[in-house]
């Protein structure tokens, strides 16, 4: 156990900590235009402990091969670092990546953002449109279609 | 070997209580028998399923996955598909693998009951649609079927409950089809789009395929098993039947099974019916193996577990401009086109295909989706891709008939076994040259319809693997006890007291979704075994 790890509520040193915001910021940055947020901004780790636990050791091994600079290197730089680590480790990689994309759409904000309700789809459930079914009228005027 | 009390004598026992067994349960109930249905699953509750919480897409690749490999419950038989470019895909429990199902309901045209007289090839089954017909019907009423009558591709036929929405996405296609001058219809789906026998409408979740919270979608559990229960089956769950046992004269006398605790139970019945669907029956008729049936029960034929035949799938998806709240609405059931299902004398393959409208999903799979299809980076780029793709996209599901083929089978893995022992089957399959024709034309027609649709950007997936929805023909019915496994009436050949009722019995696979075929069949078995009570075994 390293002096700089926290207690039960913070079970990343500072290091892994800053590395883990990096890593999210460099996953799913901000949309340009400021209409989306940073996976940066979402509570990753407690979406880890609450809904994948298992994966905390696997996120732990990949913090661990990262490091301050990481952390503190411009964008391009962090996002080549993480293609390199893609293309070493297709199925990690994969891994950590389905979480940090089912943690950002789960969130309610996010959701709003792209369109859909917020929590879960039951209850609430969504409206469709019937649709023109007047355009079936061509497909009726062509007449019967099946062998006997 | 425990004799255990309520293992009394029944007169008809159903093994498997999906799609099939529950259809010929309810059916038997009429006869007023002691009917026993056992099932290796479990009772489904509509509040643990996945759209209940958030997280619904993540329990898509866990608990409630399609597949039973990655499901992994205790319930679970492992399938080798390591020999098939498909992937079987199955639920079981009570309403069997009708819990996942899309519920796209289509019948199987006249003309697949015909396939050899039409086109000269497999061979024509024994009964006919004009036969099935009531019984289509009836499932329909039973299951509560939604759909718009007056389809130029059927002969007449009226669904009990008014088309579900078509939405933005079928609209959308619909235009496409009818620019092209090709047909189309709002599908048939055994989805409520009003209130029905009880039950609460479709709330147009999306993702029937992990169990619909609402009980819109008729699975089998919510539609023919509590009539069935009230009538006076015995459903038992958990119970894992292992083989069918034989008496002296050769027929049927019951089946050991295992109970919840993995004890070792046998339950005397006058006849068997089996319902396991097309890998599960043929897996316990193969491991039914006795002096006279060495090679696995009703097996003198030799075509227990062969001519397997799925549905293969390609897929064609178009991305539009436009938004057209693709999550929205239930995923498979929307539109479909019948333009290409009949054979084509301009066309180098015989038979045809299905294109079913297909809508989007929700977020984490479009993204990973998208991952997977390097069409939205992570990294920067992520959102703009998304926004593009979110949403705004419609997809072409083309289901080819698949015809049988010896070579394609079930059999028994000589290693890999279930948590009771008993072996687990092995698919052994290929795509046929027939197959691999039709799934090209249908990605070239799938096409033609996204461009006269509007799509800005089309993606092709030549074959889908997780696509073994459909299992069929391992068990096939016929006229000739050489060249069938049961005759015209689901009964085997070989044991005049074992019936068959699942898409085991199918002779061809026609070119749509099966179930509403595999339970008019089911009805149709149920009645002809009605009046023929009195000489059910001559
Ligand atoms: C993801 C998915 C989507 C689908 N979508 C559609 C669709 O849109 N339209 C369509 O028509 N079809 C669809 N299907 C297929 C449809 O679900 C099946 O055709 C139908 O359920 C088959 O009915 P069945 O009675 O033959 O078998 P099942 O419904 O699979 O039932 C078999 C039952 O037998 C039980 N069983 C097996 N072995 C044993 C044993 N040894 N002892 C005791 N019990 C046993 C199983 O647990 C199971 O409950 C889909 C399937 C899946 C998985």
């Amino acid at each position: 156990m390293t002096n700089d790890k926290f207690a039960t509520d913070h079970l990343l040193s500072s290091t892994q900590q800053k590395c883990l915001s990096a890593l999210l910021d460099t996953i799913m940055p901000a949309a340009e235009d400021g209409s989306m947020p940073s996976a940066g901004k979402m509570d990753f780790l407690g979406f880890i402990l609450a809904q994948a636990e298992n994966f905390m050791p696997a996120l732990v091994q990949i913090l661990d091969q990262l490091d301050e600079k990481f952390a503190n290197d411009p964008l391009a730089a962090r996002v080549a670092r993480l293609e390199d680590f893609a293309r070493a480790d297709k199925k990690a990689f994969n891994r950590l990546l389905v979480r940090v994309y089912d943690c950002y759409y789960q969130d309610d904000q996010v959701r709003v953002l792209i369109g859909i309700k917020p929590g879960p789809p039951f209850p609430q459930g969504n409206t469709v449109e019937p649709g023109d079914l007047s355009l079936l009228d061509a497909v009726v005027e062509r007449g019967q279609g099946y062998r006997r | 070997m425990d004799q255990a009390s309520n293992n009394d004598p029944v007169d008809v026992l159903i093994i498997g209580a999906g799609a099939s067994g529950a259809a010929v349960a309810w059916s038997l109930t009429d006869t007023r028998m002691r009917i026993l249905c056992l099932e290796q699953g479990d009772w489904t509750s509509s509040s643990d399923y996945p759209t209940n919480g958030k997280n619904w897409e993540a329990q898509q690749t866990g608990a409630y996955s399609i597949n039973p490999n990655v499901r992994g419950l205790d319930t679970d038989y492992p399938i080798n598909n390591d020999a098939s470019p498909i992937d079987v895909v199955n639920y079981n429990g009570v309403g069997g693998s009708t819990i996942l199902y899309a519920a796209h309901f289509p019948r199987l045209h006249p003309s697949d009951f015909k396939v050899k007289t039409h086109d000269g090839v497999a061979d024509d089954w024994p009964v006919d649609y004009e036969t099935l017909d009531p019984y289509f019907a009836e499932n329909d009423r039973m299951m509560g079927v939604s759909g718009l009558a007056g389809d130029p591709m059927y002969p007449p036929k009226q669904p009990p409950l008014p088309p579900l929405p078509i939405g933005l996405v079928g609209e959308t296609m619909a235009r496409g089809y009818d620019k092209l001058g090709w047909h189309w219809w709002p599908s048939d789906s055994a989805i409520i789009s009003q209130p029905y026998e009880g039950r609460d409408k479709c709330l147009n979740l999306g993702p029937c395929s992990s169990g619909c919270a609402q009980g819109g979608k008729s699975s089998t559990d919510i539609t023919y098993w509590p009539q069935a229960i009230r009538s006076g089956v015995e459903l038992r769950t958990r119970c894992r039947v292992r083989e069918i046992t034989l008496n002296d004269d050769g027929m049927a006398d019951g089946v050991i099974y295992y109970d919840k605790d993995g004890r070792e139970c046998f339950q005397k019945a006058e006849v068997v019916i089996m319902a396991c669907n097309g890998v599960g029956t043929p897996r316990i008729l193969l491991n039914s193996k006795s002096a006279q049936f060495p090679d696995g029960l009703a097996n003198s034929s030799g075509l227990v577990g062969k001519n397997l035949m799925f549905h293969p799938v390609s897929v064609v998806q178009g991305v539009f401009e436009e938004r057209l709240d693709s999550h929205k609405g239930p995923l498979g059931c929307c539109i479909l086109s019948k333009e290409f299902y009949e054979t084509g004398k301009d066309r180098d393959f015989v038979r045809g295909y299905n294109m079913q409208i297909v809508r989007g999903s929700g977020p984490l799979t479009t993204a990973m989706q998208g991952h997977a299809s390097g069409t939205i980076p992570w990294g920067p780029g992520h959102h703009e891709a998304f926004r593009k793709r979110f949403d705004h996209v419609a997809s072409i599901a083309n289901l080819c008939e698949d015809l049988p083929e010896e070579c394609n089978t079930v059999t028994l893995d000589p290693e890999l076994t279930d948590s009771n022992g008993i072996p687990a089957p092995k698919i052994t399959y290929r795509v046929s040259e027939n197959s691999r024709k039709m799934l090209a034309h249908g990605l070239a027609r799938g096409r033609e319809v996204m461009e006269a649709a509007g799509a800005t950007e089309i993606i092709e997936t030549e074959l889908v693997r997780p696509a073994g929805w459909h299992l069929l023909g391992t068990a096939r019915m016929g006229n000739d006890p050489k060249t069938s496994v049961v005759n015209a009436w689901g009964r085997s050949h070989d044991v005049k007291n074992l019936f068959i009722v699942d898409g085991s019995i199918f002779v061809t696979s026609g070119g749509v979704n099966p179930t509403s075929t595999i339970q008019a069949l089911a009805l149709y078995i149920a009645d002809t075994m009605k009046k023929n009570l009195a000489n059910l075994f001559d």
